[in-house]
């Protein structure tokens, strides 16, 4: 007997609707207020010692509200990265992009920016020193940091 | 109460995995598996008690798979549960399983997990964990030109999908371990091989070189191809059962038992913006912690000892000496030295990931069961095509890990309950 085809493909699009995410803005909103006067801060818990960039308002390990703002250092350690040798379509980079994160001295998590500061990127490595390198004019927004600097 | 003895009595497999199954649907994909497994006993459809049944969030786009599949894995009638936990859904379902016979509540128990990636669109359902993420990051003006205030959103991450972010993890792997690339390249080779040997396994490269990996394109630097794993359609199934039934229903002796499960979450350390929560990827203190409570739940005082096998949770290469680390399994910083000396291999002293791993596999929502599975076919001595591990394997591990890198589940399995 002729066997039929049972199993159609259907093209189906799954058109995704508006929603409303409800964020806990205390953090960033932190965090950019000190851009604006190139300074990072972040939130310290008492009970433990961590310190928080962006800080949050509670402790992920006390499980306790926190309230107290600190004011950690422009300059780092770095942590880790990844280098782009091509675009997002895969198109080779003139100059391959390293994204980078840095632990700020005094905070006890990191931040991410570009690195700059190398010449050739094979000698990048994790424990280098870089240093924050904010724009002229900072505005209270993420962009305010330009890049992280090799020092 | 304490808890019951349970054994898993059967593995099964819808076939070996593959990138598209066209010719079926999502349920006639699963059926075949279930099929599979059920043939390797003496049971029939209607001795199952309940069914847990796992796969990853949105991928298919099709929301609640289970309940288009119920009747396929003779669900009518029973107790079926679904769960996604993001990788670690797999071990998920199967802890579930666990948990409903070692409760005493039922006696056989069927674990489903499954995935059929040609039906959808994996890496907008990867999207899905990160886009409110970025969408948030709207809202506090990042740099948008080159993508370059997002990195792992967008910039970096977003043209090598999760490559993107696990090349942070691989990168501080390195350097925390001293290990160099040249490992990671020697352990994707030697898990490419042992798919060779695995009937089930997707990517198979008999004899594969660090050369060969070596010589593929960069993704997102230090990860390239040869370092990450494909997307698989297929399915699998455990059946656990009590004891009692475990004797009834099994068609030997051969069986592997759960000594002890263990499962834990840390806050979303990596690729969350929103709190401050990144930390070092390579870190993963709460793998330690899970797997130190599986051990101490299995009997089990000294892993490196006690343990013949593992099978880990290993999306990219550098995983596969990460976590063996993390899990007690061998030193700090010794996975280079281990996978240079060939420990790793599946005549080493510490066999990793016989099957060729996630990193040859990757049905995702079946990925961390399958860990399972394959760990309990090397305790039965049942596994196929040249991967079972030579040497008597008393115990092996299996392990999954998931989410915003921060769900970790581990399992202990041995040819004997916990006395």
């Amino acid at each position: 007997m002729e066997k039929i085809a049972e199993t159609r493909v259907i093209e189906s699009n799954w058109d995704i609707s508006t929603y409303k995410f409800k964020i806990e803005a205390d953090a960033l909103n932190l965090l950019i207020k000190g851009f604006k006067e190139k300074k990072v801060l972040g939130r310290k818990c008492q009970s433990c010692g961590t310190v928080y960039v962006p800080g949050p308002t509670y402790c992920r390990k006390c499980q306790k509200e926190i309230d107290t703002i600190v004011e950690v250092k422009d300059t780092g350690t770095l942590g880790t990265f990844t280098v782009n040798l091509a675009d997002i379509r895969g198109n080779p980079l003139d100059k391959p992009n390293i994204v980078a994160y840095a632990k700020f001295d005094g905070s006890d998590t990191w931040l991410m920016s570009r690195l700059e500061g190398w010449s050739d990127w094979k000698t990048v490595h994790s424990g280098m020193r870089v240093k924050i390198v904010w724009k002229d004019k900072t505005e209270g927004a993420l962009a305010d940091i330009l890049h992280f600097q090799i020092i | 109460m304490a808890r019951k003895d349970v054994a898993i009595i059967s593995v099964g497999y819808n076939g070996r995995f593959v990138s598209k199954r066209p010719d079926v649907s999502i349920p006639e994909l699963i059926e075949p598996a279930v099929r599979d497994a059920l043939r390797k006993t003496k049971l029939t459809i209607n001795d199952i008690d309940a069914i847990a049944m796992g796969n990853m969030q949105t991928f298919e786009g099709v929301n609640s798979p289970h309940l288009w599949a119920s009747d396929y894995i003779g669900g009518t009638g029973k107790p079926v549960i679904r769960i996604a936990t993001g990788g670690t859904t797999g071990m998920s379902t199967f802890q579930s399983a666990y948990y409903h016979v070692a409760s005493g509540l039922y006696d056989v128990v069927m674990a489903i997990a499954w995935e059929k990636q040609d039906e959808g669109d994996s890496q907008v359902g990867l999207g899905g964990i990160l886009m409110p993420e970025v969408f948030a990051m709207f809202q506090f003006g990042p740099d948008l030109s080159e993508g370059r205030g997002l990195g792992i959103g967008v910039g970096s991450g977003g043209g090598g999908g999760s490559t993107g972010s696990a090349s942070f993890q691989a990168m501080s792997y390195l350097a925390r371990s001293g290990g160099g690339i040249e490992h990671i390249d020697m352990i994707a080779a030697l898990l490419r091989s042992n798919a060779a040997k695995n009937p089930y396994a997707h990517l198979q490269v008999p004899g594969c070189k660090p050369e060969d990996i070596a010589k593929t394109p960069i993704i997102s630097f230090p990860l390239r191809f040869g370092h990450t794993c494909p997307t698989s359609c297929g399915a699998h199934v455990l059946i656990l059962a009590s004891k009692e039934k475990a004797k009834k229903y099994a068609m030997t002796d051969r069986v592997a038992w759960v000594k002890g499960v263990a499962c834990g979450t840390s806050d979303a350390t990596f690729g969350n913006l929103i709190d401050g929560q990144i930390t070092d990827p390579a870190e993963q203190v709460v793998a330690t912690m899970v797997a130190k409570k599986a051990y101490a739940r299995a009997g089990i005082a000294d892993p490196q000892k006690e343990i013949q096998m593992a099978e880990v949770y290993d999306g990219f290469a550098h995983q596969d000496l990460m976590w063996p680390e993390r899990l007690l399994l061998v030193g700090d910083g010794k996975s280079p030295e281990m996978v240079a000396k060939g420990a790793y291999n599946i005549e080493g002293d510490m066999p990793i990931n016989p099957s060729g791993g996630v990193l040859s596999t990757n049905a995702i929502g079946a990925s961390a069961m399958v860990r399972v599975g394959e760990a309990a076919l090397q305790v039965m001595g049942l596994a196929e095509g040249g991967h079972q591990v030579p040497r008597r394997v008393r115990n092996a591990v299996a392990h999954g890990w998931g989410g915003l890198f921060q769900f970790v589940t581990v399992t202990v399995l041995g040819e004997a309950p916990v006395q």
